[in-house]
């Protein structure tokens, strides 16, 4: 058994762009995922970071099948997810859940509670002599009384509502959860306690986890290793602490340095990275290395090449000129 | 002298469940220059609470108390009095830029509109000479081209910079941001931050910034006031409320923050349960059904009320800074 549990291999996924009128030639394509190599191994949390438009979530929907990729392989547990016909497909749905962002979206109004958990259960033909058991069971692992199942999602705030949502997620013992955004709408003191859920579920049940969110903070709390986007590209990836600690790719750098510290005194003192500019649209994205137009590092080889993600350190990889030069110029002084 | 003075400030309004108890009691006070945070979750009451100042609620909503604005009681004002205030004498920036440009005019026409009705420009020609220089001043690139152009062609932080530009075209002496930059991502959030910054140090404008990180509020203010239930539960300067939080639902706020510089493997301490609907307000201590500490009977019948507790720090709680 292999410890790569999912693995994307130059991933793809444009969305074309027509002209309007009768023809609808097609005109471009936005490069929502654009070459993306990625590891996820078995029973960890990876870390999926970036600003709006990154990608990102088109990424963890490709990787469901969710989307469909139009280019590179998705690897699940060894077989090519990209190939699977709709009857292999279903079985793969079992194993590979997605938890929402918006828990007032993602559950049906007019579906109790119970009968939202348990569908995923009729859906795969799981439990079939004992489903409100098993419903009850999976409130009870987050957190819930079993007695909420006959109740309506309006009867719930935005934290317990989310809690059914993984309590749906994790119906037919899945191995490898997605949560996009997971606690992006949730308030401060109740995002808490979803992160907390989501730590011991994932610690308990022994989940592979891929926790997609803009908030570096949570990310790094939550995360084993983390995977920063940039425009459709994975960009760098480390161990959590030493992504916080000694990111090398300038982007990285200015994200981190932008995330606001809860407290005056650090910021008072922190040197902070502003970036000029927005960031550019997936559907013209810049020659070379595509963060080159906001990159307070930029150099030569910027604008000519784009950069691959190599290793900068043990187990920690990026993709920059900068890094790569440097580090290919220490190797071949050090073997002189 | 302050800028704004607000005191006793209450807002009620009468809804299907009731009525709701928005904003219960709210004194603050903001000088010139000075930035003062007003922190706290949905539903804290923290947006009504400025929205009641420029008179932005429907008409059923009863405001009370009192609110002084360059010596005058904005909440005694008539409609047509508070218009020559808004713009000329309190800017706002909402949070969500494109809900707050209209989206079939172009920015110029934005611009303009508000120069030309306060009288800060004599001419159209010298309105669109005065709004190029303001979207100059927030740094938007190409400020004369920008002009003819629509929301929908910027990106999110441009168009909160036109906002912006469009709140200080008055050179108000008050500048209320409500949550203006949640929607922006934090990169973008930072150039924001330090526009507003240098142009309050540049103009002596006060600020009042409205939001629920606080983290930005780390970064911005000098004081901070925390909300909870519609009150004020703790206030002080940014150092006094972040170093030594003595309520302990800012104690719970702040511990429910993961940091980027943490150990690993630690739980996050959360607080239990939501905040409180303002139309179901508790007896007593508005966080005693969520708080931790809870030492006595005294908390659900008693409402604590902001004592001072050591320089200008004030907290409502019978217990500030008992662990939990």
């Amino acid at each position: 058994m292999s410890d790569v549990l999912v693995r994307a291999t130059d991933l793809q996924v444009h969305f074309t762009v027509r002209s309007k009128g009768l023809r609808r030639r097609q005109t471009g394509a936005v490069r929502a995922v654009d070459g993306v190599d990625l590891e996820i191994r078995r029973g960890e949390t990876l870390g999926l970071v970036g600003e709006s438009g990154c990608g990102k979530s088109t990424l963890g929907n490709a990787l469901l099948r969710l989307v469909e990729p139009t280019g590179g392989t998705v690897e699940f547990d060894g077989t090519d997810v990209t190939a699977l016909n709709a009857q292999k497909l279903r079985a793969l749905r079992r194993r590979a859940v997605m938890v929402f962002q918006d828990p007032y979206a993602s559950l049906d109004p007019r579906m109790t509670v119970g009968q939202t958990i348990a569908e995923p259960l009729q859906i795969h033909g799981l439990h079939a002599g004992n489903r409100a058991g098993r419903v009850a069971e999976l409130l009870e692992l987050v957190g819930m009384d079993p007695s909420v199942a006959s109740r309506y999602p309006h009867e719930f705030s935005g934290g317990q509502r989310q809690r059914v949502g993984i309590a749906r997620a994790l119906a037919g013992e899945p191995d490898f959860v997605v949560c996009d955004e997971a606690i992006a709408s949730l308030d401060v003191s109740v995002q808490a306690q979803v992160l907390n859920l989501l730590r011991s579920l994932q610690r308990r049940l022994g989940l592979t986890l891929l926790f997609v969110s803009h908030d570096l903070s949570a990310v790094r709390h939550l995360s084993d290793r983390i995977a920063v986007m940039y425009l459709g590209r994975v960009v760098e990836v480390a161990d959590a602490r030493t992504l916080a600690a000694d990111p090398q790719h300038p982007y990285t750098q200015a994200l981190l340095s932008a995330v606001p510290v809860p407290s005056p005194k650090e910021e008072r003192n922190r040197e902070r990275i502003v970036l000029r500019g927005d960031v550019p649209s997936a559907a013209r994205v810049p020659s070379g290395c595509r963060f080159r137009t906001r990159c307070p590092q930029v150099f030569e080889p910027c604008a000519d090449h784009d950069p691959a993600l190599l290793p900068v350190a043990d187990a920690h990889t990026a993709a920059c000129h900068l890094r790569n030069a440097s580090r290919i110029s220490a190797e071949s002084s050090t073997s002189a | 002298m302050s800028v704004l003075e607000v005191n006793d400030l209450r807002v009620q309004m009468d809804t299907a469940r009731g009525t709701a108890h928005i904003v219960n009691g709210l004194d603050y006070s903001v000088s010139p220059g000075e930035t003062v945070a007003v922190v706290g979750e949905s539903g804290s009451g923290k947006s009504v609470s400025v929205m009641a100042l420029l008179g932005l609620l429907p008409g059923h909503a009863r405001v009370t108390g009192t609110a002084e604005f360059d010596g005058k009681n904005l909440l005694a004002m008539s409609e047509p009095q508070l218009r020559t205030v808004r713009g000329n004498g309190i800017g706002m920036v909402f949070q969500d830029p494109m809900t707050s440009l209209n989206p079939v005019l172009t920015i110029g026409r934005q611009l303009t509109e508000g120069l030309l009705a306060h009288r800060s420009a004599s001419s159209k020609k010298a309105a669109r000479e005065r709004a190029a220089e303001l979207l100059a001043d927030v740094g938007l690139p190409d400020p004369k081209a920008a002009l003819d152009r629509y929301p929908h062609e910027l990106s999110g932080g441009m168009r909160q910079r036109v906002v912006i530009a469009i709140a200080l075209a008055g050179n108000p002496k008050l500048l209320i941001a409500d949550e203006a930059t949640t929607a922006l991502d934090v990169t973008v959030q930072a150039q924001i931050l330090e526009l507003v910054a240098g142009l309050q140090s540049e103009h002596g404008t006060g600020v009042v910034w409205i939001t629920h990180d606080l983290g930005v509020v780390a970064g911005i203010a000098d004081r901070v006031l925390v909300m909870y239930g519609g009150r004020c539960i703790e206030d002080g300067s940014v150092d006094e409320v972040f170093e030594n939080p003595a309520h302990p639902y800012t104690r719970g706020l702040l511990g429910s923050l993961p940091a980027l510089h943490e150990a690993d493997g630690e739980d996050l301490v959360a607080i239990g349960g939501t905040p409180p609907p303002p139309t179901d307000l508790p007896q007593g201590c508005v966080f005693w059904p969520r708080c931790p500490v809870r030492a006595d009977a005294r908390c659900e019948t008693e409402q604590p009320p902001l004592v001072g507790i050591g320089g200008t720090h004030r907290a409502a709680t019978f217990y500030p800074g008992v662990p939990a």
